[in-house]
């Protein structure tokens, strides 16, 4: 296995359904709480601007880092987990 | 260039078609990236049509650049034709080359302001070549071509060197040492390698300036990384990954069959025994089982009559 953390494998291994923000991979308790704040409350919300930015990972990256205050890796790991999501089951 | 924030979605997404962006739906929560991304490349833009446009009137001397720089800067604030050249070029130069861009775009044009000194030679090379051709309406699509193609080339060698020039564009002149030899090496190799590159490529049709561009397999080993001839197969979702080790750790199902068939062949042997004397065809069966473990019904008998006087004397 490629160098991706448990929280990342139990995400992309199945349908992500209702799973809250803090499920994706990188998204932890602050940066869920400020999503939510958002209103992206639920994972398949952030789903849906991943897909809205043509699932490009760099776009998405920028965003989440202005829309969350996440650094770099945070959201790149996210970037990361949601486009392996899609690739399994988009 | 009009403010970003002042422009219409429609208008947005439009800006962003003409620098090579292939923007998705400009939405509420979209659209604040698709203005700063446009930001950035008007920024860009803004550098590299200075230089772009100095390059433009360069071709035909190399030398005059000072001069001409003061010349330029003044009439391009004003004129939007010279800029539309200016993005014309890096516009064909980015249709061949799809993988950079708005990074050639900018590109382009620092590199040349940074090497100006040093006569760029591709361009001139192509400057050259099409001096000696008549120039028709077709000399433009070879023109794009060949600075397509040329520009291919280029950008490989020097893939290491353009995202270092796009993201520090004022310290852009701290390269040139780097990318100075790149081009005289792309120089040299142009001239020998042409007939080379016919008899290993028969297929690619012969440009008419001679110059052959195709794709190379991206060298893994360079970076430092293990090369890897092998290739895994069909990416596999982990679901199907799991199950396959699922699959594998169980127990094979003929092996299952089987061992279901000898336990239903037990019990049933078991309920017979169990059963009394009231079934006629099981006779000869229990028969055997008797006969076969005699000593166990042995047994059986003593334990049954130890009980029955136990039980006897309880009551």
């Amino acid at each position: 296995m490629s160098t991706t953390s448990q929280k990342h494998r139990d995400f992309v291994g199945e349908p992500m359904g209702d799973k809250a923000v803090t499920a994706l991979s990188g998204i932890g308790e602050i940066l869920g709480k400020k999503l939510e704040q958002q209103g992206f409350d639920k994972a398949y919300v952030v789903l849906g601007q991943f897909l809205l930015l043509k699932k490009d990972t760099e776009m998405f990256t920028d965003w989440l880092k202005d829309a969350s205050g996440a650094n770099s890796r945070q959201a790149g790991t996210c970037a990361q987990c949601l486009k392996e999501w899609c690739d399994a089951f988009l | 260039m009009p403010d970003p924030s002042g422009l219409t979605d429609d208008d947005l997404k439009a800006a962003l078609l003409e620098l090579g962006v292939k923007a998705g739906p400009i939405v509420a929560s979209t659209r604040a990236l698709y203005e700063k991304k446009l930001r950035k490349l008007l920024q860009s833009n803004g550098h590299g049509c200075l230089n772009g446009v100095e390059k433009d009137e360069l071709y035909s001397d190399s030398e005059e650049e000072e001069e001409e720089n003061g010349e330029e800067e003044d009439k391009e604030l004003g004129s939007e034709g010279e800029k539309e050249e200016a993005v014309k070029q890096s516009d064909q130069a980015k249709q061949g080359s799809s993988q950079f861009p708005s990074g050639s775009q900018s590109v382009m044009p620092d590199g040349e302001s940074s090497i100006s000194s040093q006569a760029f030679s591709i361009t001139h090379m192509v400057e050259e070549m099409e001096s000696r051709r008549p120039l028709s309406t077709s000399s433009d699509t070879e023109r794009e071509l060949n600075v397509s193609n040329v520009q291919k080339h280029w950008s490989r060698s020097n893939r290491l060197d353009m995202p270092i020039v796009d993201t520090m564009k004022n310290q852009s002149l701290y390269y040139t040492p780097k990318a100075s030899p790149y081009k005289w090496k792309m120089k040299l190799t142009q001239e020998p390698v042409k007939d080379t590159f016919k008899d290993m490529f028969p297929n690619t049709d012969a440009t008419t300036t001679g110059i052959y561009a195709t794709r190379r397999r991206p060298i893994k080993g360079a970076a430092g990384r293990p090369v890897q001839y092998a290739y895994p197969d069909t990416p596999v979702s982990p679901t199907t990954l799991e199950k396959r080790e699922v699959e594998r750790r169980l127990v094979p199902i003929q092996i299952q069959i089987l061992v279901f068939l000898i336990v239903t062949c037990l019990l049933y042997l078991i309920y017979v025994c169990v059963e009394d004397n009231s079934f006629g065809p099981s006779f000869a069966l229990l028969d055997s089982l008797y006969q076969g473990s005699d000593s166990e019904e042995g047994l059986l008998l003593q334990a049954e009559t130890q009980d029955v006087p136990a039980l006897s004397g309880q009551e």
